[in-house]
């Protein structure tokens, strides 16, 4: 593949360069090793560029992004570095793309993946105790959407299976890894909480995180038991 | 009235904060005989519309009614070393630790909601989620509307000719078992088609398997424009 010639402009091109070709071109995080070693590999160089080395690639991308009032910039998520538009411009991403509101999940499906991304390894039983409903479906639906996996049976009685979040959850709610996630609040501090009353109002309203779908199919069988 | 509130709750825990809530009572020091009634008469209710979900509530019933009753004994000569046992503690407990995962979660869908609004190639380029044949719109149907597509299906079908009683013919188990089975090949199918040429009994448990898988969130309801009968689509409409 590698040809003198191609050594010889190779040289020119930076590792800030690799990486905003690479986090332009993939289709889902690159791996800061990944970086390093396509860069060693094509430029044939013996010393491996390091993990700081790309940071700070990455950082003076950034910089330089907002300095030239650019509408990019690189992310960490799940473990990688991703190109991703700024917020600002998101108002005409969502016109673009016809997309009216911004992605949500149903309050079940939140809660389920809230109590098993902070007790992970976690399973079904854990997640029905916390909620005090059966979580089967919300579980199931999880899976589906790859924002939950299955990583083994816990070693107790009955062997329950366990269940811990994805690279793609990490990826979709922006988290490097799961130490990101905002530290579970205390209950204590949550009742001192003035906006707390607001939250839960929030939180118990019917459709408050509910997308159309559920908000028509919970009409209809309220409905049907009218009719 | 009470049965539209009934059906936003998401369950026994969900419904007790909102009592204690109302009540603007201290969560550490719940007034249970009432709460107690309160829950019971909801839970009540709740059996006379609808059975399904009343199973989740038994437990917390349970719990309120034995707090209830340990609270009206008399307290026994207590050790003065030990501490005074509530025998609230472990209702409360359960409460505080759903809060602590309500308001997690609600962080966490500030996040999935920040994080939505950028916008990455791999998204970017395939757009052809969004494209559609057709213009169509989810609507908030009612089920009087779905009643009417019911209707005009059923003017289609043929007259039953014999009328002799017998077990019902059709299930709705079964019948959701076959759109779940033609769904599996089909993306998508129209109620018309579902139910071309059947009985009239076919045509309406059918109707009713869609109303419950519609309400399991297994299936979602289209509105088609310039179409009577309604589409039937797998899965939700959610954009994760």
């Amino acid at each position: 593949m590698c040809d003198n010639k191609q050594k010889a402009s190779n040289a020119e091109v930076t590792l800030g360069m690799v990486l905003e070709a690479l986090t332009f071109a993939a289709e889902s995080p690159v791996s800061v090793e990944q970086i390093c070693s396509v860069y060693a590999e094509v430029t044939a160089s013996d010393v491996l560029p390091n993990e700081e080395a790309v940071e700070e690639a990455v950082e003076n991308l950034n910089a330089s992004f907002e300095q030239e009032g650019r509408a990019l910039r690189i992310q960490y998520w799940a473990g990688g570095l991703r190109m991703a538009t700024t917020a600002t411009v998101a108002p005409f991403l969502e016109a673009f793309f016809q997309r009216e509101q911004a992605r949500r999940l149903t309050r079940p499906l939140m809660e389920t993946l809230a109590i098993i991304a902070y007790k992970q390894p976690s399973t079904k039983v854990e997640v029905d105790a916390v909620r005090g409903v059966d979580s089967g479906y919300a579980i199931r639906k999880l899976l589906s959407l790859d924002l939950l996996s299955i990583i083994g049976r816990a070693d107790v009685p009955g062997r329950p299976i366990l269940y811990t979040t994805t690279d793609r959850f990490l990826e979709e709610f922006g988290l490097n890894d799961i130490d990101g996630l905002p530290n579970l609040r205390q209950a204590e501090e949550l009742l001192g909480d003035a906006n707390f009353d607001q939250e839960r109002l929030h939180l118990l309203m019917p459709n408050g995180l509910d997308d159309n779908g559920q908000s028509r199919a919970n009409n209809s069988s309220d409905d049907q038991a009218t009719a | 009235m009470y049965r539209v509130e009934l059906e936003d709750f998401e369950g026994p825990l969900d419904l007790l904060l909102l009592l204690i809530n109302r009540r603007e009572v201290d969560i550490f020091d719940i007034p249970i005989a009432q709460i107690t009634n309160e829950y019971l008469a909801y839970v009540q209710l709740m059996d006379s519309i609808n059975l399904d979900g009343v199973a989740d509530y038994i437990y917390f019933a349970a719990l309120l009614i034995s707090i209830k009753a340990r609270m009206l004994l008399p307290q026994p000569e207590i050790d003065t070393e030990e501490e005074d046992f509530d025998p609230r503690q472990e209702l409360v407990d359960r409460l505080l630790e759903y809060i602590r995962y309500k308001d997690a979660a609600e962080t966490l869908n500030q996040q999935l909601e920040e994080r939505s609004r950028l916008f990455t190639r791999g998204k970017a380029s395939t757009p052809a989620e969004v494209e559609s044949p057709e213009k169509e719109v989810l609507v908030q149907t009612t089920i009087f509307e779905l009643m009417n597509a019911l209707r005009l299906v059923l003017e289609e079908a043929p007259e039953e000719e014999t009328i002799t009683i017998e077990s019902q013919r059709y299930s709705i188990e079964d019948q959701s078992e076959r759109i779940r089975r033609i769904l599996f090949t089909e993306r998508r199918v129209s109620f018309r088609d579902l139910v071309r040429g059947q009985a009239r009994s076919f045509i309406v448990v059918t109707f009713l398997a869609i109303l419950e898988m519609a309400y399991g969130h297994e299936i979602c309801i289209l509105n088609v424009s310039d179409e009577n009968a309604f589409v039937i689509e797998k899965g939700e409409l959610e954009n994760v």
